[in-house]
């Protein structure tokens, strides 16, 4: 083991290719089984579909720029898997907090990603062994070692939310307050290169992961982490795909892990991605250079196709969700303004209120994670994370557009509506050229805020997977470590994208010269 | 089928009243309106004079009893658009379009309701620009005009419609002085050219000049129905003579 830790970059190429060797040997083995297996349940047309937090190298990450393929360990494992029961293997991506949810909402058959087999979780699923791991508590280079994890009393330590390790620690935490000693003080982040990115600033005092992420992480950061310990704890040694309660379907994924072990198309991929190897020289990535701002990261993050995609999808998903909320906005805000009271009206004020007391990000994850269960439509294959998305936040944002054109159209005097009658214009005409246009400059401001907020709040779609820009630029930073450069290249596109329709809100805000006296007299000079 | 009708009154109103929930606004009216003539309905505050008016051209649909103009039933049934079409309004507050520019108020409901060509249109709207004399305005905004020059356009809007009847619903209440002179002049004018008019005012000068017969009411109903010179001379209810009295005193 020791020995491969300097290996010279020939042998590692070598090595690279023994590996690759490996897996085609591994496949040709498989192909060469005449009759196939029998699928199981969770394989369903022929796809086999499983969740994935990529942010967990080397088991699933993104290694690329192109954030819709992550790679790693676990991907590779299922593509395996996918070939031995001969379907398509199509992989989801979202946060690590809806992995399970998704899994239970059956929106896929497996959840591979780095996660350790507990007993808490096998209540809720079954689970498979397919790799030996060991809990680490790591810290930065230069922290001393200690002997126990009593030590680590009233410490702060960072842990990715969503993951076993809370309970692990609430558990420590307990005997350290039955023994009189202060608790440790446990923070929470959601995706793994954070929680290591607190370790190196200095604002916690330890991280708790995973020995093949450490690996990964040591060889990438260089020699800025260290191990404090690896406690023996005796539920954290095995991770474990997961899947929906079935016994046969577990007996089945079972066997097919062991057969890829015995073919050698397992110990292949533990060497092609390094799973077990302590090395900690030759970043696998470009080593992060010092604390100083990296130009060269940031504008070839500027200019990746990653992140024009995530802006596109950010965009896109705004401007749609925001469309359809105007159009389904106006109507009830109509209805609301009458004076007569109806059946409608209570149903539609419903509407608005629930809407608009929901968390929106509650929304999403409802739509996502829990609709399917009712409906089963919504877990096909063309209720895309984009879809739901925009179905979550077109209903959400137009609760709160429907009290801006309520507003608007208030605030229209109502002698223009009797002025308009008298004229003997019909109803359409009397709303489409006399009332909206005067409703829609005072609804436009708030209107366009509405808008930037939206565009914003599309970051919160990466619970359920949808690659916008914040979730690309999360996922690159798993893979770089450029949190700077990174972040400073999606702020850049969220400022242009404000600004353009700050832009574009003053230039129709001109148009509005009737309303104001200067501005006409200011124009005609 | 269509009547040559010049016999019959241009309004004929029959037990008309109008209920706003409890309270009786319009209490049984009569009256009719012969073609050409020129109405002013006189009244305190609140006797229903602009609920009355604003019947007539169903803004305000009456409840019970029958209203004809024309020679036609207005009722439910009646298509409003037809209605307006006939019967023109003035209101105290203008009511034009802020959005659009002085012609484009003129020729929005030619355009719209009765299908004009936008030449059409333009070339009657400065005809009557030119007649409620702001010609120039044509391409300001509402809010560029005085007080009694968007009066001017709101008369020349309704013109335009070419009804066969205009309302004023009390057209000076909101003007200086000096404005009123200018839309006083016009309604003389209007008056002479033989449209039928009913308009609710205060102006007791323009009434006694213009007005073929006074309608004076009070609490809802009709009190009494003469001519000026009667009227401001020698009105035939105490009530009558009440409200004269407060009007000169002021």
């Amino acid at each position: 083991m020791i020995s491969s830790f300097s290996l010279s970059p020939l042998m590692r190429c070598f090595r690279s290719v023994a590996a690759l060797a490996g897996i085609l040997v591994a496949t040709a083995g498989l192909h060469g089984l005449a009759l196939a297996e029998q699928a199981p349940s969770f394989v369903q047309n022929g796809v086999l579909t499983i969740c994935t937090n990529p942010t967990l190298p080397p088991m699933t990450f993104v290694k690329g720029q192109d954030v819709s393929h992550p790679e790693g360990f676990d991907i590779d494992v299922a593509q395996a898997l996918a070939n031995r029961w001969r379907a398509r293997l199509s992989v989801i991506t979202m946060d690590f907090t809806g992995l399970f949810p998704s899994l239970s909402a059956q929106r896929c058959g497996l959840v591979m990603s780095g996660i350790i087999r507990t007993p808490a979780r096998e209540k809720s699923f079954d689970a498979v062994t397919y790799q030996d791991t060991a809990l680490v508590v790591v810290g930065r280079k230069g922290t001393p070692s200690l002997t126990s994890m009593d030590e680590l009393a009233g410490k702060s330590i960072a842990v990715e939310s969503g993951t076993s390790y809370i309970t692990r620690l609430g558990l420590i935490n307990d005997t350290l307050v039955a023994a009189g000693k202060p608790p440790m003080i446990i923070q929470q982040y959601p995706t793994e290169e954070q929680v290591v990115q607190q370790v190196l600033i200095g604002r916690v005092f330890a991280f708790v992961s995973q020995d093949v992420e450490l690996f990964f992480r040591m060889r990438q950061l260089g020699d800025k982490l260290h191990v404090l310990i690896t406690p023996d704890i005796p539920d954290y040694h095995h991770f474990a795909i997961y899947l929906r309660p079935n016994a046969a379907d577990q007996t089945q994924l079972q066997s097919a892990i062991s057969a890829l072990e015995t073919d050698g198309t397992l110990p292949a991929l533990r060497s092609k991605w390094s799973v077990t190897d302590q090395s900690t020289k030759n970043g696998a990535a470009n080593a992060t250079s010092s604390s100083m701002f990296d130009w060269n990261a940031f504008f070839s993050a500027l200019t990746s196709t990653a992140f024009l995609h995530g802006a596109l999808i950010t965009l896109s998903v705004a401007l749609i969700s925001h469309i359809i909320a105007i159009t389904i906005s106006v109507p009830i805000a109509i209805v609301l303004n009458s004076p007569q009271k109806s059946v409608l009206k209570i149903a539609l004020e419903g509407y608005v209120s629930l809407f608009r007391a929901a968390p929106t990000l509650l929304q999403l994850l409802f739509i996502w994670n829990a609709v399917p269960q009712f409906f089963p439509i919504f877990r096909e294959q063309w209720f895309t994370p984009f879809l739901a998305t925009i179905l979550a936040l077109s209903v959400n944002e137009s609760a709160y557009q429907v009290e801006i054109n309520r507003a608007a159209l208030s605030a229209v005097d109502p002698g223009q509506e009797l002025g308009a009658s008298a004229l003997g214009l019909s109803r359409r005409d009397i709303y489409w050229r006399v009332i909206f246009p005067q409703a829609f400059r005072i609804a436009l401001p708030p209107t366009i805020n509405e808008f930037i907020n939206l565009l914003k709040i599309t970051s919160l779609a990466s619970v359920i997977s949808l690659q916008e820009l914040l979730a690309v630029t999360q996922i690159q930073v798993a893979r770089t470590f450029a949190f700077t450069e990174y972040y400073a290249a999606a702020l850049v596109y969220y400022l242009v994208m404000v600004f353009f329709f700050l832009f574009l809100q003053k230039r129709v805000e001109r148009r509005f010269a009737w309303s104001d006296r200067k501005k006409v007299v200011s124009n005609a000079a | 089928m269509q009547h040559e009708a010049t016999d019959l009154p241009m309004i004929s109103v029959r037990g008309m009243s109008k209920l706003f929930g409890e309270f009786v606004a319009l209490d049984r009216v009569d009256f009719d309106v012969s073609r050409g003539e020129k109405i002013v309905v006189l009244g305190p505050s609140g006797s229903g004079k602009s609920t009355l008016i604003r019947t007539l051209n169903r803004i305000e649909p009456h409840d019970i009893g029958t209203l004809n103009i024309n020679g036609k039933l207005i009722n439910e049934k009646t298509d409003p658009i037809q209605l307006r079409c006939m019967v023109g309004m003035v209101f105290q507050n203008y009511n034009l379009f802020p959005h659009l520019s002085v012609l484009e108020n003129c020729i929005l409901a030619p355009m719209r309701v009765k299908h004009m060509s936008r030449a059409e249109a333009t070339a009657l709207a400065r005809r009557y620009l030119e007649q409620v004399g702001i010609p120039d305005q044509a391409d300001k905004y509402p809010i560029q005009l005085s007080g009694g020059q968007q009066q001017r356009v709101a008369i020349a809007r309704a013109l335009c419609m070419q009804p066969q009847v205009m309302l004023f619903d009390e057209p000076t209440a909101a003007l200086d002085p000096e404005a009123i002179v200018g839309v006083v002049s016009i309604m003389d004018e209007l008056a002479e050219q033989g449209i039928t008019t009913v308009c609710v005012t205060h102006e007791m000068a323009f009434s006694r000049r213009i007005a073929d017969r006074i309608i004076f009411m009070d609490q809802g109903k009709i009190v009494e129905i003469t001519p000026p010179e009667t009227f401001f001379t020698t009105p035939q209810t105490d009530r009558a003579q009440n409200f004269l009295n407060q009007m000169l005193r002021y």
